[in-house]
């Protein structure tokens, strides 16, 4: 997903900052006609109507939807300073995971990346709560859990790993 | 060369209440922003490798650079929207003198927990790290800290005080200095200015915001003199990231004003609140305190409703920026026969830099896309563009302004070499943030792998840039700060 948002971020900023170039340029042109008003309406409608089908299109399935307990692996996962404890260190690859996240002292954002530092998905892990993500691991491999909240002086260190084995059958 | 349009007489042009104390705050916002920087480009450095920075020092120098960033950004922008609210409004000069020196207090206090004290629990004091530091810090140091934000926010909450004392006094409430008026259609022969609608709009949503975040300092300094007071630790992160977002956004907001104010000189149109100005400032009143949860989108035990709105809210507050401040902004300059300055340059830069940042940002809010940029080098790529391109662009040109002179000129060399310098750093700089953060590169980490080295090393190539364009323009300001006006 990320090259995606990367590119097209790149272009909507490439595509305003070009207008403020036309803009300045313009400054030596004609002053705007009785348009311009129309002209705005518009951007705010086109806006407008682009929001909500993105808005429509990204929540119509809960980002945050876990999968159902019947179907998944449960997977407990407890961080501190600065250390990460997982109760597995071997997943099925094509199965649904939960991820049941907690912390004994602050803060601390569990992220989890592949073999290529690729971050694959993230979840806050919060003092007094259990937070819950469901992912499922397509390809077996070598898996690492960095930490995504700064939570002090060793934050950088606080990885661990594990491994994603190919499914039996 | 050209000089004022003749269709537009400023008529307040000539007053500049307080501008002694206002002169002062900018060149010592121009001083720690150039110092605040050198801390980044340090990070920068020391993230690729290039110096050896041990990680306790990085996280001091982080936490320094993010206070110190976002005070000096809303120190700059209080600066700014005083001086032009003296236009419009009699305003304490004793009340902008104690807001200073709390400020300055807060700011020794700050310096001392960190540097002395070795507090390195980021600007953000998410609760309770700073009273669990692991040994790096004593609790003493992060109540020096917290204190020092006390001192700021007591300092900030008199200087809205009078504002909104001094504007409810001149126009009778702060729903018409809103414009609610011209919302609705009804007769006004004296309308508020669109700095006087800023004002109003910040004075109220700034206030709520340090007042919530004091409560949460008030709590967390309780924490660390008697640990067995627990805090609700989401609920602790709701009011610090209310407080957060409000405030550094009331700092582009209070710095905007330069834009309302100075760029009319130059296209000789006055920029006047009309209906579609007040609506989007009354947006921006709701919108920026709703947007906070977009902070909070991987704490999946919020309420989903709760994450839903910082979607919505981060894409939609875009609509009052891009089609209502940045097309007013084309409209202004088109035709206009401007002459580009360091002044007017920096200015109409800084509503693009603000209005291009808002890009990520927005994208970055999508929870979907938030899984996988949250907390990456995405998000400093986002706030720093409109920071570095936006709040801070504003307080360079409203600096350049105040030392320009009666004649308006095209920029010099240096003065071009300078906005070339920062425009190109600026733009590198951010860009290989981005970059960074579609490469999943953790933000906040005071040591990086290998795999990420060459981002980190040409970032630091970029910061220098903006450095270097930096220390042009506070020297050149303080520089002029003493000469006669010609």
């Amino acid at each position: 997903m990320q090259p995606v948002v990367l590119i097209i971020s790149l272009i909507l900023m490439a595509a305003l900052s070009a207008v403020f170039v036309a803009a300045a340029r313009a400054s030596r042109g004609p002053a705007p006609g009785p348009g311009a008003s129309a002209k705005r309406s518009g951007l705010i409608w086109v806006m407008t109507i682009l929001g909500v089908i993105v808005s429509v299109a990204s929540l119509r399935d809960w980002p945050h939807a876990l999968a159902g307990t019947g179907d998944a692996l449960e997977v407990n996962v407890s961080g501190g300073q600065w250390w990460w404890d997982i109760d597995t260190t071997e997943i099925p690859a094509g199965k649904p995971v939960n991820f049941n996240v907690t912390t004994e002292d602050v803060t601390h954002g569990m992220g989890i990346y592949d073999s290529s530092l690729t971050l694959l998905t993230q979840v806050q892990a919060i003092p007094g709560y259990t937070t819950q993500i469901t992912y499922t691991f397509e390809e077996p491999g070598s898996y690492q859990i960095l930490c995504m909240e700064f939570c002090g002086v060793a934050h950088h260190d606080m990885v661990n790993e594990f491994e994603v084995i190919a499914a039996e059958g | 060369m050209s000089t004022v349009s003749e269709n537009y007489v400023p008529g307040h042009a000539a007053a500049a209440p307080q501008a002694g104390a206002v002169k002062l705050t900018m060149v010592l916002s121009g001083a720690v922003f150039a110092l605040m920087m050198a801390f980044g480009l340090l990070m920068r450095a020391a993230q690729g490798q290039w110096i050896d920075l041990d990680p306790a020092l990085f996280y001091q120098l982080l936490t320094a650079h993010g206070a110190g960033m976002v005070g000096t950004a809303a120190l700059s922008g209080a600066a700014i929207m005083w001086y032009f609210c003296g236009r419009h409004l009699v305003l304490s000069g004793g009340i902008f003198w104690a807001f200073l020196g709390l400020f300055l207090l807060g700011v020794v206090l700050i310096l001392g927990a960190i540097f002395i004290g070795g507090y390195g629990g980021a600007w953000t004091f998410l609760f309770p790290l700073p009273a669990l530091s692991g040994g790096a810090w004593e609790a003493g140091a992060a109540a020096a800290f917290m204190l020092g934000y006390t001192a700021i926010g007591v300092g900030f909450l008199l200087y809205y005080l009078e504002l909104g004392r001094r504007i409810h006094a001149r126009y009778g409430s702060l729903v018409r200095a809103l414009g609610w008026n011209l919302i609705l259609g009804r007769e006004d022969n004296d309308p508020p200015p669109p700095a006087i609608v800023a004002a109003a709009a910040v004075t109220i949503f700034n206030s709520i915001g340090i007042i919530l975040g004091a409560a949460v300092l008030v709590a967390s300094l309780v924490h660390l003199l008697v640990p067995g007071f627990e805090v609700d630790a989401l609920l602790a992160k709701n009011l610090i990231y209310f407080f957060g977002h409000v405030f550094i956004n009331a700092s582009i907001y209070m710095a905007v004003t330069a834009v309302y104010e100075i760029l009319p000189e130059y296209t000789g149109k006055p920029w006047k609140s009309n209906r579609l100005f007040a609506i989007a400032w009354n947006a921006v009143l709701i919108f920026v305190m709703a947007v906070y949860w977009h902070h909070l989108l991987q704490d999946v035990v919020m309420p989903p409703w709760m994450l839903v709105v910082g979607q919505l809210v981060s894409y939609f507050s875009g609509i009052p920026l891009i089609a209502v401040t940045a097309f007013s902004t084309f409209l202004y300059v088109r035709g206009s026969r401007m002459t580009w300055d360091l002044a007017s340059s920096l200015l109409v830069l800084s509503v693009a830099g603000w209005s291009v940042g808002s890009v990520p940002a927005s994208i970055d809010g999508m929870i979907s896309v938030n899984k996988v940029m949250h907390n990456t080098m995405w998000v400093p790529g986002h706030f720093h563009t409109y920071l570095l391109l936006g709040e801070v662009a504003m307080a360079f040109g409203f600096m350049a302004w105040l030392v320009r002179g009666k004649t308006i000129s095209q920029m010099d060399g240096l003065d071009r070499a300078a906005f070339v310098t920062y425009l190109a750093g600026a733009v590198g700089f951010v860009t290989v943030f981005l970059f960074s953060g579609a490469a999943s590169i953790p933000r906040r980490w005071a040591v990086h792998y290998e795999e990420w080295l060459s981002h980190d090393r040409i970032g630091t190539l970029f910061g220098g840039l903006v450095v270097l364009g930096t220390l042009v323009f506070v020297l050149r300001f303080a520089a002029r700060l003493g000469r006669r006006e010609g």
